[in-house]
């Protein structure tokens, strides 16, 4: 029983950091707490508690089809616990969901709002479903223990079959309409993967998979527990889901070669390297070692060859879910990601220890933990101080709990919200009077900046602050627009209150606005109705509204896009920034004016 | 009477004026370069860009509001929609942030307020409160030199044709965005290849929701035949077992 505590307390470590994740993920938001990018929006979270959760959770399905459809009988041994494990699956799912998802409290959307062409709205609505009919068909289990739940437990079990019916139904199409939804990437998604079959690989890929999932979580599960595994029935589970595979593999090789795209599998990419990779894990190696009959029969056999298509499925789903999108950019989930997948996965183990503990999954259930206890040596000291009773295990698992939380806090708290940011200003340290050459607006563009005139604007000595955030990471300064707002802000030198004032302008509000029509500026009189002199005479440039543009704008856009027949001389940065050709010209001046190009405009809202 | 933006990047200048007058008209924040942009200065901030290429050129980026959107067929809730009058606009109200309409485009349009703790989709909506007050577009108002000009498509189309065949040398012979996956309302008359739009890749005229459509109008029968079959093959199964042990009474079911 020792085993079983120590994987809880492991388990319990990866909770308590995941909660502390989740925390930041909602408080900072999704940029700030995972590698997405708008490159890549789909990562970790999609690829592995998603579509590999369904996956992974469709030997429940599977399962009760061998035993109450087929009625082999003989395998009622495994319902219960593949039941379970669906069950929690899909319930693992979910909750990686509600951290992917941008807005998840707007989930329920899906029920009010219909988009049936959608086969994201599809798998959204199957799982609803289908996880209704895995509690349903799981409840009877834990009702046994309650008498008082004895009528709805005799009720649940006269639906029975017409409910695993439905629950087939549903996992058939859901488990393929995972893979439809990448049928409208055909431009992204590698050709390796992407073929109009894809609902299909997905769904045969899927039943090979619950075979091994199943027998994966029975031989974990004897292994926590000290329980016999059901080697024998499971091998026989294997001989199948061997067929299972190699059809699979054929299907995407034939595939392969009717779509001509034989030759990306020995063309050497890296996405070649990952099909070899997916395939053999999840294919080649486990037929096989399954082909074997002494690794088939034998448990260490089955757990090692069962964990093996286990991890190539998961390779399979994350490279379709978003490793695998040429184009797309580079993508690695960062610590957060895999951190909140752990602590789902782990969560989901807990409350899987927890119901087989207390409830009947299994024909014996697990001896009671503390009656363990007595069994231990004298001499294994430490561990029974540590996890002996069970009072000292649930304060060890407390513990680990708070401690991974706060070190997850702790792990978090440096990060900025956003990762890149604005880069450092290659400004040089101030010396006295000297006159500064720097690129304030980081945009690649070069002023003249006497430091000492701006200290003393700005306050003298202790106005330092002023620009040099010190509490700001790597001492961003202001930038200069910060203050200069008018350099990139429209700028509006109209005063209403003087205007209106009798002190000022004096004027009634029908002086510009005329009646009947809504007060706004629209609708106003223009500035050069009474300021005649405001545009000179003749000027190309009409009045549209109050605002002036800003002076960067109106330099580096209107008169160099449109005079460029003013000469050459206005084209070169030098003409105006005097002395300055040299520094605009640094490279990591000029790459970042580079890095700007297309972005020039930094327009703060009026 | 779906209506287009025609641009014809030799007229373009550069002058970024679009850009302004959609950063205006949408009030969008101010914007500076994120881990998560992409190098073609869209972002939730930038709805649309001005990118230069080799030789002076410039290529206006923009959502293309597709004539069958694969954004609006992948929307599991229907948050985004092409309207009658050729825009494909968001409903935020809507969006549970599942970011499919991300993956789903082929053109890499929508953007995601990554830094926002409510984040939405963000894309170019084609000034949708302009286009239905009977304005046009504020990028397309403020383009100095008519590079890129609104009206309807089949106009604009022929507009396009027009320019082509008048000035041969001055285009390469091709509509972007007439066929390419089913037809765009965005187009593009140009002198450098555009492929660099699609990362190089030509795009079939094959509409993306064309791809899911077999698989989506297969549910229900795919549900029903799998049903039935479960059914029918438990039926014949239990028949065959009864009748096996026919002498002796049913035995009871254990549980689950």
């Amino acid at each position: 029983m020792h085993r079983a505590r120590l994987v809880k307390l492991i388990l319990w470590l990866f909770t308590g950091l995941a909660v502390a994740v989740a925390a930041g993920r909602f408080l900072y938001g999704l940029g700030a707490t995972t590698n997405l990018s708008d490159a890549t929006p789909w990562g970790l979270w999609i690829g592995f508690d998603v579509l590999s959760g369904v996956a992974l959770a469709a030997g429940g399905f599977i399962v009760t089809a061998i035993v109450y459809i087929f009625r082999f009988d003989e395998f009622r041994a495994v319902v219960r616990p593949a039941v379970l494990t669906a069950f929690l699956g899909y319930l693992a799912v979910v909750a990686g969901l509600v951290f992917d998802l941008g807005l998840p409290w707007n989930m329920w959307h899906l029920i009010i709002y219909w988009n049936p062409r959608s086969p994201l709205f599809e798998v959204g609505w199957c799982v609803m479903l289908y996880l209704t009919v895995l509690a349903l068909e799981f409840l009877p289990v834990p009702a046994e223990e309650f008498s008082a739940l004895a009528r709805i437990r005799r009720a649940l079990l006269r639906i029975r079959l017409p409910l695993v019916i439905i629950g087939i139904g549903l996992s058939t199409l859901h488990q393929s309409s995972l893979g439809s939804l990448f049928l409208l990437m055909p431009y992204h998604l590698d050709p390796l993967w992407y073929s109009p079959l894809l609902p299909v690989h997905f769904f045969v890929s899927a039943v090979g998979l619950g075979l091994m999932m199943v027998m994966f979580e029975s031989h974990t599960t004897a292994w926590l527990y000290h329980r016999r595994p059901e080697t024998p029935l499971l091998a026989r589970f294997g001989a199948g889901a061997r067929w299972v595979l190699l059809g699979y593999l054929a299907l995407r090789l034939a595939d392969l070669a009717w779509r001509n795209q034989l030759h990306h599998l020995w063309a050497a990419q890296w996405q070649t390297v990952m099909f070899w990779f997916e395939v053999t894990l999840m294919v080649i190696a486990p037929v096989l070692l399954l082909s074997i009959p002494v690794v088939r029969s034998s448990r260490a056999g089955q757990w090692i060859t069962a964990g093996l298509a286990v991890a190539g499925v998961v390779v399979n789903r994350i490279n379709v879910g978003g490793f695998m999108h040429t184009g797309r950019g580079y993508y690695l989930p960062s610590w957060t990601e895999l951190a909140i997948s752990c602590g789902v996965v782990s969560m989901a183990g807990l409350v899987f220890m927890f119901v087989v503990e207390r409830f009947r999954v299994w024909e014996r259930r697990p001896a009671d933990p503390a009656a363990a206890s007595e069994e231990l040596p004298e001499a294994d000291n430490a561990p029974r101080l540590w996890l002996g009773s069970p009072r000292a295990a649930a304060e060890a698992y407390s513990l680990a709990f708070v401690l991974a939380a706060a070190l997850g806090f702790a792990l978090l708290a440096p990060q900025p919200a956003e990762s890149r940011g604005i880069p450092p200003t290659p400004a040089r340290h101030a010396r006295g009077n000297e006159e500064l050459r720097i690129d304030g607006n980081l945009d690649g563009f070069g002023v003249t900046f006497r430091h000492s005139s701006h200290q003393d604007v700005a306050g003298g000595k202790d106005s330092c602050v002023t620009c040099h955030h010190m509490n700001l990471p790597r001492d961003r300064n202001t930038v200069c627009s910060e203050c200069h707002r008018d350099m990139y802000l429209p700028s509006d030198a109209f005063r209403h209150d003087w205007h209106a004032s009798a002190s000022g302008a004096g004027l009634s509000c029908a002086d510009c606005h005329p009646k009947g029509a809504l007060r706004s500026r629209e609708t106003a009189r223009h500035c050069n109705d009474c300021h005649k002199d405001l545009i000179p005479e003749g000027s190309p440039i009409p009045v549209k509204s109050y605002r002036a543009i800003g002076y960067v704008q109106a330099m580096h856009q209107l008169c160099i896009g449109c005079h460029a027949n003013l000469g050459e001389e206005l084209t070169r940065c030098g003409a105006c920034h005097h002395g300055l050709e040299d520094f605009i010209d640094l490279p990591e001046v000029s790459a970042r004016r580079l890095e700007r190009s297309g972005r020039r405009v930094v327009l703060p809202p009026y | 009477m779906p209506f287009a933006i025609l641009t014809d990047t030799t007229k373009c200048i550069g002058c970024r004026q679009c850009v302004i007058a959609c950063k205006k008209e949408n009030g969008l924040a101010p914007d500076f370069p994120r881990r998560w942009d992409l190098e073609d200065g869209l972002s939730a901030r930038n709805w649309t860009s001005i990118i230069d290429r080799p030789g002076g050129k410039y290529v206006r980026k923009q959502c293309r509001h597709c004539l069958e959107p694969a954004c609006v067929s992948a929307c599991p809730v229907g948050a985004l929609e092409k309207t009658g009058l050729g825009a494909v606009i968001y409903d935020g109200r809507k969006c549970m942030g599942c970011r499919y309409c991300m993956m789903s485009c082929p053109f890499g349009i929508p953007r995601y307020d990554w830094d926002q703790t409510v984040p939405y989709i963000r894309k170019c909506i084609f000034c949708y409160s302009r286009i239905s007050a009977g304005r046009q577009p504020a990028c397309t108002e403020a383009c100095p030199t008519q590079a890129t000009i609104f009206g309807e498509r089949a106009n604009l189309l022929a507009i396009a044709h027009q320019r082509l065949r008048e000035a041969p040398d001055r285009y390469l012979g091709k509509v972007w965005g007439e066929t390419e996956v089913g037809g765009t309302a965005v187009l593009y008359i140009s002198d450098i290849d555009l492929a660099f739009l699609t990362r190089g890749q030509e795009l079939s005229s094959q509409p993306l929701p064309e791809r899911t459509k077999p698989a989506m109008n297969a549910v229900p029968f795919a549900f029903l035949g799998v049903v039935s079959a479960m059914a029918a093959v438990n039926w014949i199964i239990e028949r065959r077992m009864r009748l096996e042990r026919e002498p002796e009474p049913p035995e009871e079911n254990e549980g689950a």
